[in-house]
C-alpha cells in the first residue's frame, strides 16, 4: 500500500485539529495566550522566588542521588585528608563524598544552598513590595496569607536542609531545636522525645528530617506555590494607577509573545546568578565543621540568615524564668518566649493583617490598583516598624560576629539589640510617616503650581520668583490650574516635559516616567490608534 | 587579627585605628607611666633594697644581659624591677617562661599602649633577636615553659594521620573560641579570640603552652608536644595554606552571617537591577 | 463566548466584530479579533524600529545573536572543564580548587547570556505593546449565587441528615474512631515517654555510677584515657567524658563536662561559694572544678573558658557563667546555673565522678525538678 504524500505545511493544523477534537483546548488556550499582564519591575520580585524554587528542585534531586540519610557511625576514608579515620555518621560521610568525590557535586551543593538563601531573600523582598503597595487588600487576602505560610514552609525547609549533613554546625542547630521543643510548657519533653525518638540526638532524626526535607515540605511548597500562582492568574495581577488604568481593567502586555518571553529570560538570569554565586563564593564548608559531637562547638555558630531573626530574639531575651510553685514546681524557661511564641506570632499575625486593616478602615471594596507607599503613610509606617524589628533581630542573630569584627563589646551588642528592638521600630514608624507625608506634600505642590524649573526671574517691581512650568491647562494669567491628586507619579523635572532630553537614560528612567505623560485623571484615556496596526509582525 | 582573608585585610583598617593612638598621646601616656613607675620603683626599692641587691647578683648569660637591658627600658614600668610585677599594673613574669615573652612581644601585644580589656596585636616593636634576648632573660630569671627548637609542624609523609588527628584536637579544644575556620570570635565584654590566619607556628605553640590573656593553658600533660604539633599542622595546612575549594572567595569563613550578607548585596541586588531593566521601556 | 457589554463600555467594544473566515483578513486581524473576544483591546502594537530591516534592528539582531553564541561558548567551556579539569580535593593551593569556580563562572555566564539574549529579543525586537483587558471582577450575578446556594442546600437536604437524627449520630460515632485510626499509628508510633524506665534519660548522665556496677565513673579524654590532676595546668581546662563504653560519643550527649584547674586564689573563692551551696558542697577537688559543658539555655557546649575573668561563655546565645560562683549565669538569656559534677581522685590517681550530677543537665523544661 502506498503511503499518502505527507503535506508538511498541513501538519500543525492537523495536529491542532486532532488535539481540539479530543481536549477542546482552543477556546481556553486562546484565553491563556491572550491574558494581559501589567509590567513593572517590582512585579518581578516574586518570580525570583519561583525561579530559585525551580533551581532548588533541580539541584536537590541531584543531591538525593548521592546523599545517604543514615546516622550509622562509619570511619571516613575519602578524598579529604583532614578527616580521614574520623568516626562520623554515614550522612556526614556521604555529604563529604558528595562534595569531594562526585564530579561537580560541590558545585551542585553550593548552588542548592545559594538558591535556598535567594529563595528566602526574594520571598521577603516580594512580601515587602506586596505590603507597601497594598496589594494584599481585598480580594487578595488569602493569597497574602498563603505567601506568609510559604515563608514559614521555606523556613522549615531551610532548617531541615541545614541539619541534614550532620556536621558540627547542623548538629548544634539540632540541639538548639531540641531545646526549643523542650521549652514548651507541659508537653516539651514529650515533644522532643517523640521527634528525636528518645533522648537527643538519637539515631532517627536525620532520616526523619530527610523525608520532611525532600518530600513533605517541598510537597507543601509546591501545592501552596501552585495555589498562589493560580490565584494571581485567576484574580489578575494588580497594577499601578496611571493613565487609562482603572480598577476594572488591566493595562499591559499580553502573555504571548512578549511577557512570557521576558519571564523565560528572567528565569535564565536568576539561574545564572545562582550559578555564578555558587562558583564564586564558598558556602557552608562542612568539611571544616567536622562531624557533630555534642561536646564541640564553634564561635560564631549561626543559623542561615532567615532563621537568624529568631536566633537574635533568643539572644536578646533577658533571663526571665517563670517558676510555678505547684507540687514539685514547674518552670517556663526564657527560651520559650522568643523561640516558640515569637516565631509563632511573627509568622501568623501578619497573615491577618489584611483583615485588620480592612476592618480599621471599614473598607469592604475590592482593590486592583496599587497604592504608592507614600499614599498610605500609616501602613508604610507599620511596615517600616515591622521590618526594623526584623532587621534588628536578624542583626542580633549575628551580633557576635559583628562584635568581633568591628571591635565592639559583645555585651554592649546584646544591650544595643535589646534597646534597639524596643526603641527603633517606633522611631522607624514616625520617620516613615513623616517622609510619606513630605513626599505627598511635594507631589501636591507640583500639581498645584507646576514643575520647578530652577529659572529665577526678577519682576518689574524688583521681586524675585521662580518660574514654574505648568503641568496642565493654565488660567488667563498663565498660572497653572490646580490638578487633582491621583496617587501616581508626578513629573518633578522640567526636562521630562520635553524642554530637554532626559538627563539620565537607563533603567531608572522609566520608573518615574508616566506611561503617556498626562497625570490628571481628567485627561482623556489613551485611545486606539488605528494607523499603528499596519506595522505588525504578521504578514 | 592579621587575617589574610580579604575580609581580614579590610578589617585591619579598624585594627590600625584602634591599636595606634596618636604619637603625642602615646608619649604622654608613656611619660605619665614612667613618672608613676619611678615614684613606685623608688618606694619599692627603699622597702626591699637588700632583696633587690641579691637578685642583681644573679649570673646572666650574655644574651640575657641584652634582654635585661631591653626589659629595663620598655617593660619595667608595668612588670617591675626584675619582672616581679607591679600591683594593679602588670603581673609578675617570674615563671612565665620564654614562650610567653616570645608570644606577647613577638606578636606586638606587649608592650601595651594602654590598659584595656585585652592586649591588641600590633606590629611588634622588637625584632626577632631582641625578642629572643628578652625571652632568655625571663627564662633565666624564673624558668617556665619554653618553645622547643626544631620544626613545630608534623610532616605528613612521616605521619599521614597527623592532619586528621590535629583537626580532631583542634575541634575539641580550639574551635569554641577561634571558630571552625580559625577566623576568631568574640568573648565577653570586648575580649575576643584572635584570628589564626596570620599566626606563625611559634606563636600558636607559645599560645597553647602559656595561655596568654584569657586563653586557657594547654600544658604538655594535657596536649603533648606531639599533639600540639598536630594541631599546628592542621591550622597551618588546612586553615592557612589550603585554598578553599568552594569558590574564589571564602567570605572570611565567618559562616552564615557573611553568606546572608552576600545573598542580599550580590544576589538580590543584581536581580533587582535586572528586573528594573526588564520592565523598563526601551 | 458572548461579550457582555458593561455600562462604562467594555474595551473590546472599541472595534466591531469581524468574520474570521474572511480571506482578506491578515493574520494579525484574526489575532486582534481573538483578543477582542477575550475583552482585550490592543491599544498600541508598533515595531520599535523605523521600517523593515533598519540599521538599528540589524544591530540589535547582531547583539542577540552574539549573546546566544556566547551562551553556547560558555556552556562548551563548562563541558570541557568539567571533563578535563582535576576535581578531587587536594591539600594546599591545587588546580582542583578552581574546579567549582570555573564551573560556576562558565555556567553563570552561559545562563546569563542566554537570559539576556531572550530578554533582549522580547524587549528590543518584539513590537511595543499596550493592551487593555477587562478585569471582569464583578462577582457572579445574584441569580447565579442563588442557584448555586440552593444547589448546595439541596444536596444537604437530599441526604436528609437533619431529618434522620439516627444517621447523624451514627456518622459521628462511626467516622470519629476511623479518623483516630488514621492518626493513631502516626502519633502512637512517634510518641516517646521521656520519663520511662528506672533511670529516666533526662535526669541521668554517663557519670551515673549505677549502670557502671556501682563503681565511680572515671573522667576521660575523648580517646578514653584517664586524667590525673597534673594533666591539667593551672589556668587550663579540658573536656572530659564518662569513662564508660561509648562515653565520648553522641550516645551520651548530655555528659561532656569541662574540668577546670583554677588558680589558687580563684579556687579559694570558688570553694567558698561552692561550700556555701547545699547542692554543690564538697564537689570540688583541690583547685579543680568540673561543670557540665551543656548550656542550661539551649544545649550548646558552653565552653569558651576565659581563664582570667573566670567566665564561661556559650557561643550560641552568649550566656555567660561565673565559674567562681557556682557557674551562676551573669549575662545573656540563660536563667539557670551550670550543674557541677562532684569529683575526686581514685586510688590510682585518676579523676572520678563522686556521683552523678545532682542537678538536671542541659536545657530547661517544664517538669524539671
Amino acid at each position: 500500500m502506498r503511503r499518502r504524500k505527507l503535506d508538511l505545511a498541513q501538519v500543525p493544523a492537523n495536529v491542532g485539529k486532532g488535539l481540539d477534537d479530543r481536549y477542546k483546548a482552543a477556546t481556553p488556550l486562546r484565553g491563556l495566550l491572550n491574558k494581559v499582564f501589567p509590567d513593572h519591575w517590582s512585579f518581578l520580585l516574586g518570580e525570583i522566588a519561583l525561579f530559585s524554587f525551580i533551581v532548588l528542585l533541580l539541584t536537590g534531586v541531584f543531591l538525593t542521588l548521592f546523599f545517604d540519610p543514615s546516622m550509622k557511625e562509619v570511619a571516613y576514608d575519602g578524598a579529604y585528608p583532614a578527616l580521614r579515620g574520623a568516626e562520623m555518621s554515614q550522612a556526614y560521610a556521604s555529604s563529604l563524598d558528595l562534595s569531594f568525590e562526585v564530579r561537580g557535586g560541590l558545585f551542585m551543593r553550593q548552588m542548592h544552598h545559594w538558591a535556598a538563601l535567594l529563595f528566602m531573600a526574594s520571598i521577603v523582598v516580594h512580601m515587602a513590595r506586596v505590603f507597601f503597595t497594598g496589594a494584599f487588600r481585598k480580594p487578595r487576602e488569602a493569597n497574602w496569607a498563603i505567601g506568609v505560610a510559604l515563608f514559614l514552609l521555606g523556613f522549615l525547609a531551610g532548617f531541615t536542609g541545614y541539619s541534614l549533613p550532620d556536621d558540627g554546625l547542623s548538629g548544634t542547630g539540632l540541639r538548639i531545636a531540641s531545646a526549643i521543643m523542650l521549652s514548651i510548657p507541659v508537653v516539651g519533653s514529650w515533644v522532643s522525645a517523640s521527634i528525636f525518638g528518645g533522648e537527643f540526638p538519637g539515631e532517627l532524626i536525620i532520616g526523619r528530617f530527610y523525608i520532611a526535607h525532600v518530600l513533605l515540605i517541598p510537597g507543601g511548597l509546591l501545592a501552596l506555590i501552585s495555589v498562589h500562582l493560580g490565584l494571581v492568574f485567576a484574580q489578575k495581577h494588580t497594577q499601578w494607577p496611571g493613565p487609562g488604568r482603572t480598577n476594572d481593567n488591566v493595562v499591559g502586555e499580553r502573555m504571548f509573545p512578549r511577557y512570557a518571553l521576558k519571564q523565560g529570560g528572567f528565569f535564565m538570569a536568576v539561574f545564572g546568578v545562582i550559578a555564578l554565586m555558587a562558583g564564586l563564593f564558598q558556602i557552608n564548608p562542612i568539611w571544616l565543621f567536622g562531624p557533630y559531637r555534642a561536646s564541640e562547638v564553634s564561635s560564631a555558630s549561626q543559623p542561615d540568615w532567615y532563621v537568624m531573626f529568631m536566633d537574635g530574639l533568643v539572644r536578646l531575651m533577658p533571663a526571665w524564668q517563670i517558676n510555678i510553685p505547684i507540687g514539685d514546681g514547674y518552670v517556663i524557661p526564657p527560651l520559650f518566649w522568643p523561640a516558640v511564641v515569637g516565631l509563632g506570632a511573627l509568622t501568623t499575625i501578619p497573615m491577618f493583617y489584611p483583615f485588620i486593616e480592612a476592618r480599621r478602615l471599614k473598607d469592604k471594596t475590592s482593590h486592583h490598583l496599587l497604592q504608592r507607599p507614600r499614599d498610605n503613610p500609616e501602613r508604610t509606617g507599620l511596615g517600616a516598624m515591622a521590618f526594623t524589628f526584623f532587621i534588628v533581630a536578624t542583626l542580633s542573630g549575628g551580633n557576635d560576629v559583628i562584635a568581633d569584627k568591628f571591635h565592639i563589646s559583645l555585651n554592649a551588642m546584646t544591650w544595643a539589640g535589646r534597646i534597639g528592638l524596643v526603641i527603633l521600630p517606633p522611631l522607624a514608624y514616625w520617620l516613615a510617616v513623616r517622609i510619606c507625608l513630605g513626599l505627598q506634600q511635594h507631589d501636591r505642590e507640583v500639581l498645584a503650581h507646576g514643575v520647578e524649573t530652577g529659572i529665577i526671574k526678577r519682576a518689574a517691581d524688583g521681586r524675585f520668583y521662580e518660574v514654574h512650568q505648568p503641568l496642565g491647562p493654565v488660567d488667563d494669567h498663565g498660572h497653572p490650574l490646580p490638578l487633582d491628586y491621583a496617587g501616581w507619579v508626578v513629573p518633578k523635572k522640567m526636562n521630562r516635559l520635553g524642554a530637554l532630553a532626559p538627563a539620565v537614560k537607563g533603567f531608572f528612567y522609566p520608573v518615574e516616567k508616566p506611561a503617556e505623560a498626562p497625570v490628571s485623571p481628567g485627561m482623556p484615556p489613551v485611545t486606539a490608534r488605528e494607523e499603528r496596526e499596519e506595522i505588525t509582525s504578521g504578514r | 587579627m592579621t587575617s589574610d582573608t580579604p575580609a581580614g585585610r579590610r578589617f585591619r583598617v579598624f585594627n590600625r585605628r584602634r591599636s595606634a593612638p596618636s604619637r603625642a598621646r602615646r608619649r604622654l601616656g608613656a611619660a605619665a607611666r614612667m613618672l608613676a613607675a619611678l615614684a613606685l620603683a623608688g618606694g619599692v626599692y627603699t622597702a626591699f633594697a637588700p632583696g633587690a641587691f641579691a637578685e642583681d647578683t644573679r649570673q646572666l648569660s650574655a644574651s640575657a644581659q641584652e634582654g635585661k637591658a631591653l626589659f629595663d627600658n620598655s617593660c619595667i614600668t608595668c612588670h617591675g624591677r626584675n619582672a616581679e610585677g607591679v600591683e594593679g599594673r602588670g603581673p609578675s613574669l617570674i615563671g612565665v617562661g620564654s614562650a610567653s615573652v616570645e608570644f606577647q612581644v613577638g606578636t606586638g601585644r606587649m608592650p601595651m599602649t594602654r590598659q584595656e580589656a585585652q592586649a591588641e596585636q600590633k606590629p611588634p616593636q622588637f625584632d626577632k633577636a631582641q625578642v629572643k634576648q628578652m625571652g632568655q632573660y625571663i627564662q633565666e630569671l624564673g624558668g617556665g615553659p619554653q618553645i622547643p627548637s626544631g620544626d613545630l609542624t608534623t610532616s605528613l609523609e612521616q605521619d599521614p594521620k597527623a592532619l586528621a588527628a590535629g583537626g580532631e584536637l583542634f575541634r575539641i579544644n580550639c574551635t569554641s573560641c577561634h571558630g571552625f575556620g580559625g577566623a576568631g570570635g568574640a568573648l565577653s565584654s570586648g575580649k575576643y579570640a584572635p584570628s589564626l590566619h596570620g599566626a606563625t607556628t611559634e606563636q600558636i605553640y607559645a599560645a597553647m603552652l602559656t595561655g596568654p590573656q584569657n586563653m586557657p593553658v594547654f600544658g604538655d600533660n594535657e596536649l603533648t608536644p606531639d599533639q600540639k604539633r598536630e594541631i599546628i599542622t592542621y591550622v597551618k595546612m588546612q586553615l592557612q595554606d589550603d585554598k578553599d575549594p568552594g569558590g574564589l572567595f571564602n567570605l572570611g569563613r565567618y559562616g552564615p552571617v557573611t553568606e546572608g550578607l552576600a545573598i542580599f548585596v550580590v544576589g538580590i541586588t543584581i536581580l533587582v537591577f535586572a528586573a528594573l531593566w526588564i520592565a523598563g521601556k526601551s | 463566548m458572548t461579550v457582555v457589554k458593561e455600562p462604562h463600555g467594555a474595551h473590546g467594544a472599541g472595534t466591531e466584530p469581524v468574520d474570521v473566515n474572511d480571506p482578506r483578513l491578515s493574520r494579525f486581524d484574526i489575532v486582534r479579533e481573538g483578543a477582542r473576544r477575550d475583552d482585550i483591546e490592543i491599544v498600541t502594537y508598533e515595531s520599535q524600529f523605523q521600517g523593515v530591516n533598519s540599521k538599528a534592528e540589524k544591530r540589535v539582531v547582531r547583539n542577540i545573536a552574539f549573546l546566544f553564541l556566547l551562551s553556547g561558548a560558555a556552556a562548551l567551556v563548562f563541558l570541557v572543564f568539567y571533563i578535563v579539569w582535576p576535581w578531587e580535593f587536594k591539600l594546599g593551593v591545587a588546580r582542583s580548587d578552581y574546579f567549582t569556580p570555573i564551573l560556576g563562572i562558565s555556567l553563570g555566564v552561559s545562563l546569563l547570556a542566554l537570559g539576556f539574549a531572550i530578554l533582549s529579543w522580547a524587549k528590543k525586537l518584539l513590537p511595543h505593546e499596550v493592551s487593555i483587558q477587562d478585569r471582569h471582577n464583578t462577582p457572579s450575578s445574584d441569580e447565579d449565587r442563588l442557584i448555586t446556594g440552593q444547589t448546595i442546600a439541596y444536596l444537604g437536604e437530599e441526604l436528609g441528615v437533619q431529618r434522620r437524627p439516627l444517621l447523624k449520630g451514627a456518622i459521628g460515632l462511626g467516622l470519629a474512631p476511623l479518623g483516630l485510626v488514621a492518626a493513631a499509628p502516626l502519633i502512637g508510633g512517634l510518641i516517646q515517654n521521656p520519663h520511662k524506665g528506672a533511670e529516666p534519660m533526662m535526669y541521668h548522665t554517663g557519670f551515673d555510677p549505677v549502670p557502671n556496677g556501682g563503681k565511680p565513673v572515671r573522667l576521660t579524654r575523648e580517646d578514653g584515657t584517664g586524667i590525673r590532676p597534673e594533666d591539667v595546668s593551672v589556668g587550663g581546662q579540658i573536656t572530659v567524658f564518662p569513662g564508660i563504653p561509648h562515653g565520648a560519643t553522641n550516645q551520651y550527649a548530655d555528659s561532656p563536662t569541662l574540668l577546670i584547674h583554677l588558680r589558687a586564689d580563684d579556687a579559694a573563692a570558688a570553694r567558698a561559694q561552692s561550700q556555701a551551696d547545699p547542692i554543690n558542697k564538697n564537689s570540688m577537688w583541690g583547685n579543680y572544678i568540673a561543670y557540665s559543658k551543656i548550656c542550661t539555655h539551649a544545649g550548646c557546649p558552653a565552653s569558651l573558658y576565659e581563664q582570667q575573668t573566670n567566665r564561661l561563655l556559650c557561643p550560641c546565645h552568649q550566656s555567660q557563667f561565673l565559674i567562681t560562683d557556682n557557674a551562676r549565669p551573669i549575662f545573656g538569656p540563660a536563667s539557670r546555673r551550670l550543674p557541677q559534677l562532684p569529683i575526686e581522685v581514685d586510688d590510682e590517681g585518676f579523676f572520678v565522678a563522686a556521683s552523678d550530677y545532682k542537678e538536671t543537665i542541659g536545657p530547661d523544661f517544664w517538669e524539671r525538678p
